[in-house]
């Protein structure tokens, strides 16, 4: 049946331009590119859903043929939904594992010290692989020692006393991963005076999305807009995200790919660096401190499609002595739990090449990027550290430790 | 505050963002999709006909007739001097990315066409133009046409069929043969599904190279010349077109091809890398959906994904193309300009906008239709009044027809780079320079 809100396919003048700049395409010949998957192949799926192609699942939803398209077509949202119309009949551990960002992080934060440590273990990484199809090769992402909201909990008295408030969406990543650049996020809001609200929020479910748990995916997003809805009205303010990933599933998945719409959160979602661009231009910035490093920054796929690349950007440059190298943007690979599947792990390398490669002409003292996952490919690849840009900032910004 | 946001990211926004870029004004590009470069030849026309259909030798030389005849034309708002002073800063910007531009001195020079025609031209990349190619198309006996097993894009028969026609073709001798990829392809994908850009990515890997290097020069026999369909290595040309030269040992020759457009590819991402090194910050993927003015300025622009907020700067450049990229929009009962709703000129009645032929020499009306601009290329806003912090460029402005005069990419270079030349006068003005 067509669907007729979503026709864009049919604006498609076959000019090839999305396959030209596919990364996965570039790199293997298996996928038949992102005109072929999607708006080539969409005409045949509406007569028969069953026409759907396995090479689909080699999309790794970077959306950057949406970003080249010159005809408007919404050719990620096209491949995305014709997967997830499609689902397969049982769902494999290992994608339920990978999705399952909120549970796994709870328990690993738990007992953080020993995940770490045996997810270092060769033979478990082996084992993993024969019985999961999870790459050998790849090295997990560390777990923090106690999660951001229990630490926030001791927090949430001295941000009720600011005078302005916003809502922070911290993602799994901050909770579980990385505390820290929640932290350093506080820190930098309330050194502008503004508090921090959290909520009980629950994953943003793009990894959801990513593993075809739709249904998962719709219940957690109905939940996310549930609080932050209350959220924002009660306290007339905006929610601030620091993951690209994470305020791409809330500002445009979420509305596009599972037709949940909300008119309250419309245009009050955004980036923590989108709104202290605008919160820089109308009000005096603070004084930042001198940075004296070399930084190559690298633009996210998600933020690139969402269009934030210029905030970030233009805040490092507020930076004092930051000699910042903007990176020729393209695709690290990793495209969040994609790289990590054993079938996707060389495509997936072989992406990210290209990128490593200009980090290395550079020879930086950091990498600087918005991604969190993009961070672990491109520190998993070179021997750069990987650094936030909000973190960078609240380096920046004169000392009011909140920690 | 931005000092310049150009809306447009092909020929004439690039340039535009690249002169301001480099006097130091901080400067914004905004792209919705990729330009028509990528459907482009890559040469670049500054005056291929006048008067009428009569083939132009020296452009420069008939400029001063063309103009008097065409007062409204965008050469005569930009002028000679302007014209002539952008081409050379648009081959210098290009040169800074190691892609080497070559004109004929200032006359017009010939390519070939995926049609087997020829086209004049001004500008071309070395493999289509070079005076060693030029001295050598007079003297080889032997050229070859060499195409790929499968290659969808390019056929030789379509070409032989005209070469005949065209007096530097009629009386020389050409061989013709095809390239056979399938042993290079593990994939067991077939050559049919190759576009321009997977043969492109081909020749950029040395192993993949050699062996289609060796084929190629089996193939020539002893042509002196080797065409080829312009494949020949996309971000890594350079490497390539030389080492193909020197496996082959002839000179190799590259035509365009269907779209996507190597040719114009290469052009597009060495104008972004060039903006991107001069500071400039290119903002892809998305569309501008409106503007906020006040006493007869732009003040700032909304785009898509920032509906909320207005992007605020002094100046604003209007480099959207024409009906194929969206900067024009028509229906059947008009036209208009999507962004700002600019005073166009057209003509109204409907009838006239396109002749009965799909090839006609005199071309057809509504490709010179477009944004009325006056002579700073300052447009006309709803209230009959121009609006002087925003210049149109390229194919977005009206009074010229690119096809009849072959002049599409000379307009796009010199008003993209007279809008800059006066941004930076402006700014000069206010002290920013």
């Amino acid at each position: 049946m067509i669907n007729p809100d979503n026709i864009s396919f049919d604006h498609c003048i076959k000019c090839t331009v999305c396959t030209v700049y596919c990364p996965v395409a570039r790199e293997t010949h298996l996928y038949p590119g992102p005109k072929f998957s999607g708006p080539d192949t969409e005409r045949l799926r509406i007569k028969n859903p069953d026409l759907y192609d396995e090479s689909l699942k080699y999309c790794s939803n970077c959306k950057r043929c949406e970003i080249v398209c010159p005809s408007d077509v919404k050719i990620a949202d096209i491949i995305r939904l014709a997967t997830t119309n499609h689902p397969e009949r049982r769902l494999r551990l290992r994608d339920l594992l990978l999705s399952s960002t909120d549970l796994i992080g709870r328990l690993a934060t738990r007992m953080s010290r020993i995940s770490n440590a045996v997810m270092k273990l060769p033979p478990l990484r082996s084992l993993m692989q024969l019985t999961l199809g999870l790459s050998r090769e790849r090295a997990f992402p560390r777990y923090a020692r106690g999660s951001f909201q229990r630490w926030y909990a001791r927090q949430s008295e001295v941000q009720d006393r600011f005078p302005e408030q916003v809502v922070f969406y911290h993602g799994c990543y901050v909770n579980y991963n990385d505390p820290d650049l929640g932290k350093a996020a506080i820190q930098v809001l309330n050194r502008l005076q503004i508090g921090v609200q959290l909520t009980r929020e629950k994953c943003c479910g793009i990894p959801l999305i990513s593993n075809n748990r739709i249904r998962q995916a719709k219940r957690n997003a109905r939940h996310n807009i549930a609080v932050l809805e209350k959220a924002v009205v009660e306290r007339d303010c905006p929610v601030v995200l620091t993951s690209s990933s994470c305020c791409l599933a809330l500002d445009h998945e979420y509305r596009n790919l599972l037709a949940l719409p909300s008119d309250l959160l419309k245009g009050r979602i955004e980036l923590l660096t989108g709104f202290l661009y605008r919160h820089f231009q109308q009000n005096t910035p603070p004084p930042l401190k001198p940075v004296r490093l070399k930084a190559a920054y690298h633009a996210p796929c998600h933020l690139e499609h969402m269009g934030g690349v210029m905030h970030t950007i233009e805040l490092l440059k507020r930076i004092p002595k930051l000699d910042l190298r903007i990176l020729h943007s393209e695709c690290c690979g990793i495209s969040g739990t994609y790289g990590f599947k054993e079938e996707n792990y060389e495509v997936s390398q072989a992406i990210g090449r290209h990128l490593f490669e200009q980090i290395d002409a550079v020879k930086p003292d950091i990498v600087i990027t918005d991604c969190e996952t993009c961070k672990w490919q491109i520190e998993f690849n070179t021997d750069y550290r990987v650094v936030h840009p909000i973190a960078l900032l609240a380096e920046a910004m004169e000392q009011q430790d909140v920690r | 505050m931005m000092d310049c946001v150009v809306i447009g990211g092909g020929l004439a926004g690039l340039t535009c963002g690249i002169r301001c870029a480099e006097a130091g004004l901080k400067t914004i590009v905004i792209t919705a999709g990729m330009s028509a470069l990528h459907f482009a030849s890559g040469s670049i026309d500054l005056l291929g006909r006048f008067p009428g259909n009569a083939l132009v030798r020296n452009p420069f030389d008939r400029l001063p007739d063309f103009r008097k005849q065409h007062p409204q034309h965008p050469y005569a708002l930009c002028g000679e001097e302007t014209v002539a002073a952008s081409l050379a800063f648009f081959a210098e910007q290009l040169q800074t990315r190691s892609l080497r531009l070559c004109n004929n001195g200032n006359a017009n020079h010939f390519h070939l066409t995926t049609y087997g025609t020829l086209t004049p031209t001004y500008l071309s990349q070395q493999s289509v133009y070079s005076p060693e190619l030029e001295k050598a198309f007079f003297s080889a006996s032997c050229m070859a046409l060499i195409s790929f097993e499968g290659f969808r894009d390019f056929h030789i028969p379509l070409i032989e069929a005209h070469l005949p026609r065209q007096t530097l073709f009629r009386n020389r001798q050409h061989i013709t043969g095809t390239v056979s990829l399938r042993p290079l392809i593990r994939s067991g994908k077939d050559p049919h599904e190759f576009r321009s850009i997977d043969i492109s990515r081909m020749f950029e890997t040395e192993e993949t190279l050699l062996e289609i290097a060796g084929q190629i020069k089996r193939l020539a026999g002893n042509a002196e010349i080797i065409g080829l369909p312009a494949c020949v290595g996309y971000t890594g040309h350079n490497r390539v077109f030389d080492r193909l030269r020197e496996l082959s040992g002839r000179l190799i020759y590259e035509i365009p091809t269907l779209p996507p457009s190597i040719l114009g590819m290469r052009l597009d991402h060495a104008l972004k890398s060039r903006f991107s090194d001069l500071g400039g910050v290119l903002i892809e993927g998305d569309k501008v959906i409106g503007g906020e003015f006040e006493k007869g300025r732009l003040l700032g622009i909304r785009t898509r994904n920032h509906e909320f907020t207005l992007l605020e700067a002094r100046q604003f450049v209007l480099a959207g193309g024409s009906f194929f990229s969206g900067g024009l929009s028509s229906a059947y009962t008009g036209m208009r300009e999507p962004v700002f709703d600019l005073r166009l000129s057209y003509e109204k009645e409907r009838r006239k906008w396109a002749g009965n032929l799909f090839f006609q020499p005199e071309s057809h009306a509504f490709l010179a239709f477009g944004v009325e601009t006056n002579e700073r290329l300052n447009p006309y806003g709803a209230d009959g009044r121009s609006i002087d912090n925003l210049y149109c460029a390229g194919a977005v402005l009206s009074g010229y027809n690119p096809i009849r005069e072959g002049s599409g990419g000379g307009v796009a270079i010199s008003t993209g780079y007279f809008a800059a030349e006066q941004i930076l006068a402006a700014g000069k003005g206010a002290g920013i320079v």
